[in-house]
């Protein structure tokens, strides 16, 4: 906490959080004001604690698969993901190829509607309001597709180890391909319409910089990461699934600002939705589900990781060879992220705080988890 | 006594009259009073009347540029009698005051801002009406300072809303407080220097001056040629928009009571009667700074050509209600300046064009 006694007489500490409007899930940011300046911020975590960890150990391996979608319920297909992944390492199973390309369209459908969620409610944080509501628009055909598949718009469940649940729906791929181009369509107007606007430039650019050295010093990822200019992806670095078999470039920008992280969102969605109409040409037909026994008991240590919405998402297993996994340690990218927040706050105006905060589109439930 | 024959029955509204004929007889000054009291009230009653309709379409028209709905189930499809159901709720909630806040000016605001709003209305006329021949002016005064009157009327809201956020004692509300002085003093001067130049082309600080100037004039063999203000000094039309915009509170301009950092920033602790009394206000001057522009510079209830005076009303209302939704486009449509920026746009931008505004609108003035 700040020490009070140590406030001057013209400044004041001003608290967002830990229930305000910009906050999605609770965490507490004190912002120590000097008129419209801030001067220091602190923020404080910690509200929203689930004990993912924990109830994941209680829990078989399989039934512990809707409690990873619920870590950010706007990233669960890669939670989902990354916690089979690490399960497939420990029994060393191959996952048929069909079901690798399944899991890397859901990936990318689940990358795109985070990024839409994300994107909006940044613009929303410097009062663009309809922007907000016209991407969420958009992203109602991402939902139908997922739905498609996986049956929910929400919390998923849909990955198994060894694969995943159901194969696509018949008409999928016509369906998708149908859907993508306009959805890109109007998805790039959303982008002309935002970034065009005389005082969205000026609300943005320059605005919360994250240089290259802090966003390396204290672990940014993802979009925000690569906004500063750092190519590194690890759908590139380290390539799950079929990843190192799909054309995609790594989207960076230099400026580190504000500006430049919805950019890159917005070019991530570009990249994702080209991503998928490959999976969709080439994806073969087969299985889609390795056979298993129906416990699984693993046994080992393992550290698997894939490119979440945010960035890194990891995690750590330690399973003894019981039913149940020993300990799992989850890394969510969200809660490295923040902690860029304190020193990008310092001097800027309170406006603008939002907007950081929005920009570097932390979830609190992830953070917390 | 059965059978006892009345010359005359009399109704309770005689009984009325002839006590009204005496009382004003033996007491002559109640009658400027009298009318004056039913005069507020009828146009209190159109402007709340006029607040919920606007307050309504707003919430339809922004729901159709967001592609949602808005309210649709109270009153029918279209939700019309949501506004009523939420002024019940708000007439009927407890009246909280916050235990730190200071009663006065906490109590004050509202009435400040509401009547600041009242008394705008009360300076500005909205057309004509004929009953049996005869041109009845639509205004409670026609003053001859009006414009002056209107605009030291508009300003004075701002001392609501500082007494608002200084007497909540909130951090949010303070800030909130500060903001709204702060772009009140970078709006304002533009502002007033364009009404300025507006009274000084026309030489008269009449609104009936003004708007009877603005009807028709001849140019370049042309006849009928609105001498609307907008086609005389289009700088001045977008200086006023602007500072208007400002003004109102509409979006980009709406730093005091920005949600995303401040919760609602001013208001935050007003609840109930207060806060509609509040939430009204911010709606009359949306409807009364329409007014104000249709006025100065869209010719009041004129068109460029005769017309029976019987028309002038709804040609008046018309241009009002194609100004507010101009600003419910703008306010739908940009995101928020943050508030040094608006600074800078009114003391770098608007301040100079209003100035060369005002060069221009003396000499054309005296060419005129």
């Amino acid at each position: 906490m700040m020490p009070m006694d140590e406030i001057k007489d013209s400044e004041m500490i001003v608290h967002l959080g830990p229930q305000h409007p910009i906050l999605a899930g609770p965490f507490m940011l004190d912002l120590r004001l000097e008129g419209e300046t801030v001067k220091e911020a602190e923020f404080t975590l910690g509200y929203g604690h689930k004990g993912v960890e924990k109830i994941l150990e209680d829990r078989m391996y399989i039934s512990c698969i809707p409690v990873t979608d619920r870590i950010c319920y706007l990233a669960s297909l890669s939670n989902n993901e990354v916690f089979c992944n690490c399960i497939e390492k420990l029994l060393d199973v191959e996952v048929p190829e069909r079901a690798q390309y399944i899991r890397v369209i859901l990936m990318e459908l689940s990358r795109i509607q985070s990024h839409l969620i994300g994107l909006g409610e940044f613009a929303e944080f410097i009062g663009f309001m309809s922007m907000f509501m016209f991407l969420v628009r958009e992203r109602e055909d991402i939902l139908t597709l997922l739905e498609m598949i996986t049956g929910a718009r929400l919390t998923h469940s849909f990955v198994r180890p060894g694969g995943v649940r159901l194969d696509l729906p018949e008409n999928f791929k016509e369906k998708a391909l149908k859907i993508l181009p306009d959805f890109e369509k109007r998805v790039r107007e959303d982008q002309e319409t935002l970034e065009s606007d005389e005082i969205y430039i000026e609300r943005t650019e320059g605005v919360g910089v994250v240089p290259t050295s802090l966003a390396k010093e204290v672990g940014v990822a993802g979009p925000v990461l690569r906004a500063s200019g750092v190519n590194y992806d690890i759908r590139r670095v380290e390539p799950t699934l079929v990843y190192k078999d799909l054309d995609f470039k790594v989207i960076t920008a230099t400026a580190g600002d504000t500006f430049a992280r919805a950019h890159c969102r917005f070019e991530e969605i570009y990249e994702s939705i080209y991503i998928i109409q490959q999976c969709l040409d080439q994806i073969p037909s087969g299985e889609v589900r390795a056979k298993l026994p129906k416990t699984l008991k693993p046994e080992g240590e393992v550290y698997c990781r894939v490119e979440d919405p945010r960035g890194e998402m990891a995690f750590y297993m330690i399973a003894d060879g019981s039913p149940k996994p020993y300990r799992v340690r989850i890394r969510g990218p969200a809660y490295a992220t923040l902690q860029a927040l304190p020193p990008v706050l310092e001097g800027v105006y309170v406006a603008d705080v939002p907007a950081i905060i929005g920009s570097m589109d932390g979830c609190t439930s992830e953070v917390d988890r | 006594m059965i059978g006892m024959v009345v010359e005359e029955v009399g109704t309770v509204i005689d009984l009325l009259h002839t006590y009204l004929i005496h009382i004003f007889s033996q007491y002559p000054f109640l009658k400027p009073l009298l009318i004056g009291f039913v005069g507020a009230c009828v146009i209190t009653g159109i402007l709340f009347v006029a607040g919920m309709f606007v307050v309504w379409l707003e919430r339809k028209f922004s729901a159709d540029m967001q592609t949602r709905f808005g309210p649709n189930r109270v009153g029918g499809r279209y939700g019309q009698l949501q506004l009523l159901a939420d002024a019940i709720k708000l007439f009927t909630k407890e009246d909280l005051v916050p235990e730190t806040a200071d009663i006065w000016l906490f109590t004050g605001a509202p009435i400040i801002a509401i009547l600041s709003a009242l008394m705008m209305a009360a300076g500005m006329p909205f057309g004509y009406v004929e009953v049996f021949g005869k041109q009845y002016l639509m205004a409670i005064t026609n003053m001859d300072i009006g414009v002056l009157y209107v605009e030291a009327m508009a300003a004075i809201s701002v001392f609501g809303i500082f007494m608002a956020g200084w007497g909540s004692a909130s951090k949010y509300a303070v800030i909130g407080a500060f903001r709204s002085i702060a772009k009140m003093i970078g709006y304002e001067v533009p502002l007033a220097i364009t009404v300025v130049s507006a009274a000084v082309m026309v030489g008269s600080l009449n609104f009936v001056d003004i708007v009877n100037f603005q009807t028709s004039l001849s140019f370049l063999g042309l006849e009928h040629v609105p001498a609307w203000l907008l086609i005389l000094q289009p700088l001045g039309f977008f200086v006023f928009g602007v500072s208007l915009l400002a003004d109102m509170g509409s979006k980009p301009f709406d730093q005091p009571e920005a949600e995303e950092e401040l919760v609602a920033g001013w208001g935050v602790d007003y609840s109930g009667m207060r806060w509609a009394l509040i939430y009204f206000s911010e709606y009359f001057h949306l409807i009364l700074g329409a007014c104000l522009f249709v006025l100065l510079f869209l010719g009041g209830w004129t068109l460029p050509f005769d017309m029976p005076a019987n028309l002038t009303l709804p040609v008046f209302f018309g241009k009002v209600l194609l100004v507010i939704l101009a600003v419910l486009v703008v306010r739908w449509s940009l995101p928020r300046y943050r508030i040094d920026q608006v600074q800078r746009l009114g003391w770098k931008i608007l301040l100079p064009l209003s100035l060369v505004n005002l060069a221009w609108a003396s000499a054309i003035g005296v060419m005129l």
